[in-house]
């Protein structure tokens, strides 16, 4: 008797403390449902599903908010995230997607979408609110943890998905899916700025015990608790893949620096030749300017080196590309791609009833040059000319190596005769090309100039994710330039100014006092 | 102090100081952070201008010869005077010094680009043509205005910009789209004042419908990966999407009211 009047006071209480909250809830879905129908609606589709209009050039696509299946969590596998996750993908976006960050949002307006983006699905609202998990604390980093830590990249399997050197090449990488069963790639380790979930230790170590849901990427508790790896290897780990790579995109530098090799040009590619002489990183973007576009390229940026001798120029580009096209281990890969991609209406390579593709494109690389050094800034239309203006290219592809050619507009190379020679490999997830030519030459090529800046840019494609024609990586200008030998007047002028000024100076002030004693 | 600000000789200094000042860093750092564009003036043109001041100095103190006197005492005073001749010292080895280093820095080797001279918003042509049909922009009008509803021409005209535009220019219209990076020239920011609210409608359509290839000389039509979207886009996309422009960043557009007083940049 006692407890049902207790419940008489307690539940009208519990309805008074609970309706407006409910009501709050109501308010704030539909505040966020603005906020999301301005901004969001686009890409993750009116009711969530992930099937904006944009959706079909996106790769991987945008999330699908009625399945609660969140990448980037610090709950366990399986779990719903927090709202702070929620938040946390809204603040930062998810580098290496279609995804940004979003700081024009407010606070307040990021706390709605979070309520909007909940009401999708019914998963959210049952049950306990969901927990962080206890992820420990980091032991420390340095030399030993991070050698250790490689030995538990190999305890754990990370290289048959992420491969050896980290660049998502494993022997697994071709046949990865997400939950919607569109293909999907194993994280290039090395490239920490394009890791979705950031690339501090902590974020490495809190996506390894969280997995990466909806990927293939599982969590390592089930590994922690089997005993497989200790909690202190995990973060091991974690210290390993945070060395395997720079951790910021490194900071674009315009001009390409030719230094003069005092001991003969490199042979060919090989590491210890190259090991000192400065590399310049490049970002590349998809082709998006002419159809067929390429929304969802491989190659994202490449290195570039160089060295010359007075005579011949040489230059090894490295990039990252985890197939080594054409591999028919990637046909599968390839035929989901085309299938997974619109490709602005193009007609895909044709599958077979296999589904393997009918033609396996290489792998390849264009460096652009004009035919002459500009006078002035005028150069030809950086997406390989026109007919007006052609550009000069050196050529290579994995099935016919190196050449040159004069480029009239994207995809046209009419081969040209040209002293260019070169060869590239391809080990664990990466292209080395080297390159060589006379820095004069007979024929219709560039004439390079020591001193003088000549414009270059770059193209890529990866013939195993159906990267052919206009569906390429590119690059816009920029310059290289051959260092001049050490002349004798940067010496010499600044002496000689200050010996004639000091000259000068000594001369006037005797002057001065000799009419002063006048 | 007072002694010095009526002196003609500190007056000839602070002049020199305030003028390097104003060239070095009010025109390129202080006028953007209050808003208005602009960009760091080039080393050799500061020195252009530094020589002119220079002259401009002295034909002023020249000009009267009382003046010419009491600007020239203090120099004077220190090639000769014995009291001065610690100073002395130290400008004779001091002012070679800064000479040889400036000759030093125009001498060294130099590993910059060279420098682009780029108009953003180059003058328009009179008119277009879109995929063969001759289009007058000079007085040209978004039709959208005037026909159909505004809601739809706004819902498609967003769904055309997510589609085609957010690789570069980027979600938040601020030109920081995932691909941006890569490109040199950056991607246009539309949140930024110097953008549409300086140009008219006829202006942007004209720079969507013939992107980087149609730019003018000054607009290095080389470097600019805008695409010609008329291969793409039929010209009521264009002037949808144009529509989503202004109404997302919130900006109005210059009318051709305001275009016959002003002109183009």
């Amino acid at each position: 008797m006692r407890a049902l009047r207790r419940m008489a006071v307690a539940v009208p209480a519990l309805v008074a403390a609970v309706v407006p909250a409910v009501a709050g809830q109501e308010d704030a879905a539909a505040a966020g449902r603005v906020v999301y129908d301005r901004w969001c609606a686009e890409c993750h589709g009116e009711t969530g599903q992930g099937d904006g209009s944009a959706a079909a050039s996106m790769l991987p696509r945008p999330r699908d908010f009625t399945q609660a299946l969140y990448q980037i969590r610090t709950t366990g596998s399986g779990q719903l995230p927090t709202d702070a996750d929620i938040r946390f993908a809204i603040e930062n976006g998810l580098p290496g997607t279609t995804m940004p960050g979003w700081p024009n949002l407010t606070d307040r307006e990021i706390d709605d979408v979070i309520v909007y983006l909940k009401s999708f699905s019914r998963f959210f609202g049952q049950g306990p609110a969901p927990e962080p998990l206890d992820f420990g604390s980091d032991p420390g980093g340095g030399p030993a943890a991070i050698e250790a830590g490689a030995a538990a990249y190999l305890t754990m399997l990370c290289e048959e998905c992420h491969g050896l050197s980290g660049r998502g090449d494993g022997t697994s990488a071709p046949t990865l899916e997400d939950w919607r069963g569109l293909p999907i790639r194993a994280a290039d380790l090395t490239e920490a700025w394009v890791l979705n979930g950031g690339s501090s230790v902590e974020d490495m170590h809190t996506r390894m015990l969280t997995g990466l849901d909806g990927t293939p990427m599982p969590s390592a508790i089930d590994a922690m608790n089997s005993g497989v790896v200790s909690p202190d290897e995990v973060w091991q780990l974690s210290h390993y893949l945070a060395s395997m790579g720079p951790r910021e995109m490194p900071p674009l530098r315009e001009v390409i620096r030719v230094g003069r090799a005092e001991d003969g040009l490199p042979a060919d590619g090989a590491e210890e030749a190259w090991a000192g002489v400065e590399a310049f990183y490049f970002p590349m973007s998809g082709q998006v300017v002419q159809v067929p576009r390429n929304f969802a390229p491989t190659v994202d940026g490449l290195w570039v080196q160089g060295l010359h001798d007075g005579s011949d120029i040489a230059l090894r580009v490295q990039w990252n590309d985890p197939s080594n096209s054409p591999d028919p281990n990637w046909d599968e890969w390839q035929g989901k791609i085309t299938a997974a991609l619109d490709l602005d209406g193009a007609a895909p390579i044709a599958l077979d009833s296999a589904g393997a593709p009918a033609a396996r494109p290489p792998d390849a690389v264009l460096l652009q040059f004009p035919f002459e050094l500009p006078e002035g800034t005028d150069r030809p239309y950086f997406l390989m000319g026109d007919t007006r203006e052609p550009v000069y290219l050196w050529t290579w592809d994995s099935e016919s190596g190196v050449g040159a050619g004069r480029g009239r507009g994207l995809g046209s190379v009419e081969p040209l005769e040209d002293p260019v020679t070169g060869a590239a490999t391809w080990e664990e997830g990466r292209w080395t090309l080297y390159v060589r030519r006379p820095i004069e030459v007979e024929g219709d090529g560039l004439d390079f100039a020591e001193g003088t800046p000549a414009p270059i840019a770059f193209q890529a494609w990866d013939g195993s994710s159906a990267e052919a024609g206009t569906r390429s990586s590119v690059s816009t200008w920029y310059y290289i330039l051959l260092e001049p030998p050490a002349s004798s007047t940067v010496v010499v002028t600044p002496l000689l100014a200050m010996l004639l000024t000091g000259a000068f100076g000594l001369v006037l002030v005797r002057r001065a006092q000799d009419r002063r004693r006048d | 102090m007072k002694r010095y600000l009526s002196h003609p000789f500190w007056q000839g200094a602070i002049v020199v100081v305030a003028s390097y000042v104003a060239f070095e860093y009010v025109i390129g750092y202080a006028l953007p952070v209050i808003g208005v564009a602009s960009a760091p003036v080039p080393s050799s043109v500061i020195l252009e201008y530094m020589l002119i001041v220079l002259v401009g100095i002295l034909l002023y103190m020249s000009a009267d010869e009382e003046r010419w006197q009491r600007f020239r005492e203090p120099i004077r005073a220190t090639m000769v005077r014995r009291d001065r001749r610690t100073l002395r010292g130290i400008l004779m080895v001091a002012i070679p010094v800064v000479i040889g280093w400036l000759a030093y820095e125009r001498v060294k080797p130099s590993y910059a680009a060279p420098a682009t001279l780029r108009a953003v918003h180059p003058a328009p042509p009179n008119q277009l043509t879109f995929r063969g049909e001759t289009i007058e922009l000079t007085g040209l009008e978004n039709p959208l205005h005037e026909e159909g509803s505004m809601a739809e021409h706004l819902a498609a005209g967003k769904r055309i910009y997510v589609r085609n535009c957010v690789p570069c220019h980027g979600d938040l219209l601020d030109g920081q789209g995932h691909y941006a990076p890569a490109f040199n020239p950056v991607p246009a920011d539309f949140t930024s004042s110097g953008n549409l609210p300086q140009l008219t409608e006829s202006y942007v359509f004209w720079r969507i419908v013939k992107g980087g290839p149609g730019l003018p000389r000054e607009g290095t039509p080389w470097d600019s990966a805008m695409p010609a979207w008329e291969q793409v886009l039929e010209q009521n996309d264009i002037w949808a999407v144009i529509l989503y422009l202004y109404d997302q960043t919130g900006f109005t557009p210059r009318t051709w009211e305001e275009e016959g007083e002003g002109g183009h940049e």
